[in-house]
């Protein structure tokens, strides 16, 4: 569709096209010769959105961003490893932002415990990665912890975990408004934390406010993944495999049911969306991704404590798709690396600046206005000004049409220009 | 059993004197919901501010040498009169910012700008008083000390009795305005059908920052009894509580001003003696430090089996 | 008998919203349900599509008991409907809105979807087919990528009806389908709905207020007022009877 650009950058005039391009470009190669740069870091980031914008085929696009990320990036990574664990970060964050997304943005529930999930993974694979597990099951066959191996199938059994736990508290909830659910989900969020605080007595499960440690590395047959780039690529993967089921349920039958509940539950219903079935798949299949993210963290961070989860990962999250867009898949992908760019990126740098005044004496900021411990601030502040300036987020939801929409309709228009022919033929 | 009877009156006592904090927090959320069905998210943190409101004025007294010269009850009248106002403006202006412009949107978007706020407020304070006073960990300075013995078990701190007596007459003082006042019909028939008070002349915007002034008021008054009451506080002790006191305004019947009051007094006493309780059953296996469970479960389970409350009504959608 | 209803009583607070009515169809009728405002009409209509249930008597669908289903269940028997205020989904594309009211008639599960399937994406590609085919049936094959928000009212009434049509319903429940209309409109609508008749062998139920619309289509009609049915019979029966015309006339002027 013909339309003014979001930037000038995604217009479909030639000069545009031009410009985005070269940017694309010079931002790769920029950041490849000169990684430790804040800016550049900056800028390659900024490329990979401009490369999705920009208006070209998917053949084109496709092949640029496959170099983007698994040749610059990881080259630029190794010279640089903050860079890297920032944007592994982000990675993590992006498949939760793509889950909450699912139940929050497709189908319009307002989960505010979503942490619980993810603390579901993390604490399942810490539990049988490190010599805890052994506390409680006693068998001459079981050996914790368990080996790197097993990290792969634990992606599937937290998933799996996870959902079910998302049924769990789904089904007492789904009658509940927006609001209210809102509310009670934050009530399951706040219990999960103190029961993981609490739940080192009378049997020991997960050793409460002191965490468990140290957890597994991955492992695939003998080598061990502890390297920053393994977890890198693990991330990778996952993000694609989570933006394609989103995607792909997005333009489903599910994906329309939800956006039919989302719109008006009454009238959906009446055309035989069946409401319950439809809530505990968002919260099943949201809190799934959830589960996985929590393995992954718990084995690249090797050590889990209740504080990881608190309520403030979820609002942080919500903030993510807030900013992003609510509903739109690359919506959630934006919101989630804005964020934790913003935190670990920015306001670090903002704070060592400060820093840095501080000691030429130019400046006085005492240790209290350091900024990089003001998150609440900021995810106030993104949740507030989106909310009222622009609610629909960076990158609105917008509806596709499928891709073979346009065959059917000149198909069958044809069609029925053949039969009136036909009939006014014979 | 006997372990029980020592520890109950005690904890009877404690609940009450927490259930008439939930009541006075309770009832800003309620009275919010009423006129504009939102739940006011920001609440929690507008009684915290109140709360350090009326602390920095009895430190500020207290620096002046006021305290020793103005007898206990003035002092306390005038922290809480600082916290009303503090409060009850901050809740004016929060309405007026991030809600108003957002009122017709649909219904999450007003809700998640009140989570925004909440969160917002929580570090804003602590970024102003850590510039402050370097920290933002306040201890209110103690204003009645007297403590009266009942018995071995039942210690009852005059200070206590005074935040019940204030509560008490703060909501007596609303629950009149309330039924009795010009303003609070107007009050009362916004929360009814926003629109036909408007086409009775009613300015509803008015009266909209009226309830959030006398809820958030309420709040802060709150706030500023539960630094008497519990002397320390920092940026994050509203949130919390707030929820607990959103769980008792369901209680009652979210929406309901006497509800609010009921189902504050309710939780307070359940919460208290409900865990000590169940501590004792299981013999310490679920203990004290699932007290936040327990409330947290009380709410769940009303929300899903009894939303309208105790007093409340059940709403249906027309279709 | 396709829908049959006894002695259903609804009552809302004080309120006798519909007292111990009797009502039933054949499969195949045309049926106009009349009365003044506030008689019931679209109460009876909610308590059919389970949003209500009634306090007293049963509704039977081809021998089925509706009376404690659930909307979902009942359209899963074969009922859909229209809406008095219309209900689409504002801000799903036209062809979004029919292809939901299909629900009910695709299958494919989680797993297909996730795995993209040549069977979902053959389903897909037929239900699309079906969609727009119902699309040019109610005449808004050019609005298919539209959003429901932005077509017009008329345009609107008529998706509402493809929505309803693509449920596969064998009774339809129409509330006020003229409401807002033109005369040239209203005749429209009024063939449209023989047509469905005719051509789909589909049980039509109206609402209606509209009396040229209701004494020319209906093969029977029910008169409701104050939740009480005081009249039923052909057109030309209920035209004359004195019941009838004091209740939306008055009692002077029998």
């Amino acid at each position: 569709m013909a339309q003014k650009g979001w930037l000038f950058l995604t217009d479909k005039t030639r000069t545009s096209q031009v410009l985005a391009w070269a940017f694309i470009i010079v931002a790769g190669v920029l950041f490849y010769l000169a990684p430790s740069s804040a800016i550049t870091f900056l800028m390659f980031l900024a490329s990979l959105l401009v490369l999705y914008k920009v208006p070209a085929p998917v053949t084109v696009k496709l092949p640029v961003a496959v170099v983007w990320l698994c040749v610059i990036m990881p080259l630029a990574g190794l010279q640089n490893s903050y860079y890297l664990d920032v944007v592994t970060q982000a990675g993590i964050y992006v498949a939760l932002a793509l889950g909450l997304n699912i139940v929050v943005g497709f189908a319009g529930l307002l989960d505010l415990g979503y942490v619980a999930f993810y603390a579901s993974g993390a604490y399942l694979y810490a539990i049988f990665a490190t010599t805890q597990a052994g506390n409680f099951i006693h068998a001459p066959w079981a050996h914790f912890p368990v080996s790197g191996m097993w990290f792969w199938p634990f992606l599937i059994f937290a998933a799996f975990l996870a959902a079910l736990l998302g049924v769990l508290l789904g089904f007492p909830v789904l009658r509940l408004r927006g609001d209210y659910l809102a509310i009670v989900t934050l009530g399951f969020g706040e219990i999960i934390q103190i029961v993981l605080n609490n739940l080192d007595k009378p049997i020991n499960i997960t050793n409460g406010p002191q965490g468990l440690t140290p957890i597994q590395p991955p492992a695939l047959f003998g080598y061990s993944m502890s390297h920053p780039l393994d977890f890198y690529f693990i991330v990778l993967v996952i993000i694609v495999l989570a933006i394609t089921v989103a995607r792909r349920l997005e333009a489903s039958r599910i994906g329309r049911a939800w956006a039919a509940m989302r719109e008006d539950e009454l009238a959906a219903r009446s055309m035989g969306v069946p409401l319950v079935k439809m809530k505990l798949m968002a919260f099943a299949i949201g809190a799934s991704f959830a589960g996985m993210m929590g393995v992954i963290f718990a084995a690249k961070q090797t050590f889990v404590d209740p504080s990881s989860f608190s309520f403030m990962e979820s609002i942080g999250i919500l903030a993510m798709i807030i900013l992003g867009g609510i509903g739109n898949v690359a919506g959630a992908v934006v919101g989630a690396v804005s964020v934790v760019v913003l935190q670990l990126q920015i306001l670090k740098q903002l704070s060592d600046y400060l820093s840095y005044l501080a000691t030429q004496g130019i400046l006085n900021i005492p240790s209290q206005a350091d900024p990089s411990e003001y998150q609440r601030m900021i995810f106030g502040l993104i949740l507030i000004l989106m909310c009222i300036f622009r609610s629909q987020g960076i990158l609105p939801a917008r509806r596709r049409l499928a891709s073979w929409w346009e065959r059917i309709r000149s198909e069958q228009t044809k069609k029925q220009a053949g039969e009136s022919v036909d009939a006014a033929g014979s | 059993m006997e372990q029980l009877a020592h520890i109950l009156p005690q904890s009877l006592l404690d609940g009450l004197i927490l259930g008439f904090v939930y009541a006075m927090v309770a009832l800003g959320y309620t009275m919010v919901y009423g006129v504009l069905e939102l739940i006011n998210f920001a609440h929690s943190e507008i009684f915290m501010v109140g709360a350090f409101a009326g602390t920095e004025t009895m430190l500020y007294m207290q620096s002046r040498g006021y305290m020793g010269a103005l007898p206990a009850p003035v002092a306390l009248i005038i922290a809480l009169i600082a916290g009303i106002l503090v409060s009850g403006t901050l809740g004016m202006l929060i309405e007026r910012i991030a809600y108003r412009p957002i009122r017709y949107a649909p219904r999450l978007v007003p809700f998640i700008s009140a989570i925004g706020v909440s969160f917002f407020l929580q570090d804003f304070v602590r970024l102003v008083e850590g510039l402050w006073k370097n920290t933002f960990y306040l201890t209110a300075p103690s204003l009645f000390t007297a403590i009266i013995t009942v018995s071995p078990e039942l210690k009852i701190p005059v200070k206590s009795l005074i935040v019940i007596l204030a509560a008490v007459i703060m909501m007596l003082a609303l629950n009149l305005f309330v039924t009795r006042s010009k303003w609070g019909k107007a009050i009362r028939a916004v929360a009814q059908d926003k629109d036909t008070a408007a086409l009775m002349s009613i300015n509803v915007n008015s009266v909209i920052a009226l309830t959030f002034f006398i809820g958030a008021g309420m709040g802060g008054a709150a706030g500023t009894l539960f630094a008497v009451q519990y002397s320390l506080i920092n940026p994050y002790v509203g949130y919390l509580l707030g929820i607990k006191a959103f769980t008792a305004a369901v209680l009652g019947g979210i929406g309901n001003i006497p509800g609010a009051m009921v189902g504050g007094l309710l939780l307070g006493i359940l919460e208290s003696t409900g865990i000590v309780l169940i501590s004792f059953i299981t013999h310490g296996a679920i203990g004290i430090e699932y007290k936040d469970v327990f409330a947290f479960a009380i709410l769940i389970i009303i929300l899903i089996f009894k939303p309208g409350g105790i007093l409340g009504e059940e709403v249906r959608e027309k279709v | 008998m396709l829908l049959e209803a006894n002695g259903v009583t609804k009552r809302f607070g004080g309120l006798m919203a519909i007292d111990r009515f009797d009502f039933n169809m054949e499969a195949g009728q045309i049926a106009s349900i009349i009365g003044p405002n506030g008689a019931g009409k679209t109460t009876f209509f909610n308590m059919i599509s389970g949003y209500y249930h009634a306090d007293q008597g049963t509704i039977r669908f081809n021998g089925k008991n509706l009376t404690r289903m659930s909307p979902e269940q009942v359209a899963g028997c074969g009922i859909s409907r229209t809406f008095q205020n219309i209900r689409l989904f504002p801000g799903l594309m036209a062809i979004e809105n029919v292809l939901v009211g299909m629900h009910l008639h695709l299958a494919a599960s989680l797993g297909q979807i996730v795995l993209n399937t040549g069977g979902m994406r053959r389903e897909e590609q037929r239900a699309y087919e079906e969609a727009f085919e119902l699309l040019r049936y109610t005449g808004l094959e050019e609005k298919g990528q539209d959003l429901a928000k932005n077509l017009s009212y008329g345009n609107q009434r008529r998706l509402e009806l493809a929505r309803a049509l693509a449920v596969k319903p064998k009774l339809l429940l129409l509330d006020e389908p003229t409401a807002g209309m033109n005369p040239k409109e209203t005749e429209e609508m009024t063939r449209f709905i023989r047509r469905l008749r005719d051509e789909r062998n589909i049980t039509i139920l109206l609402i209606e207020h509209d009396m040229k619309v209701v004494m020319g289509i209906s093969e029977r009609i029910t008169v409701l007022n104050y939740g009480v049915k005081i009249a039923e019979g052909t057109p030309k029966e209920i035209r004359s009877h004195s019941e009838v015309i004091a209740a939306y006339l008055g009692e002077e002027a029998v």
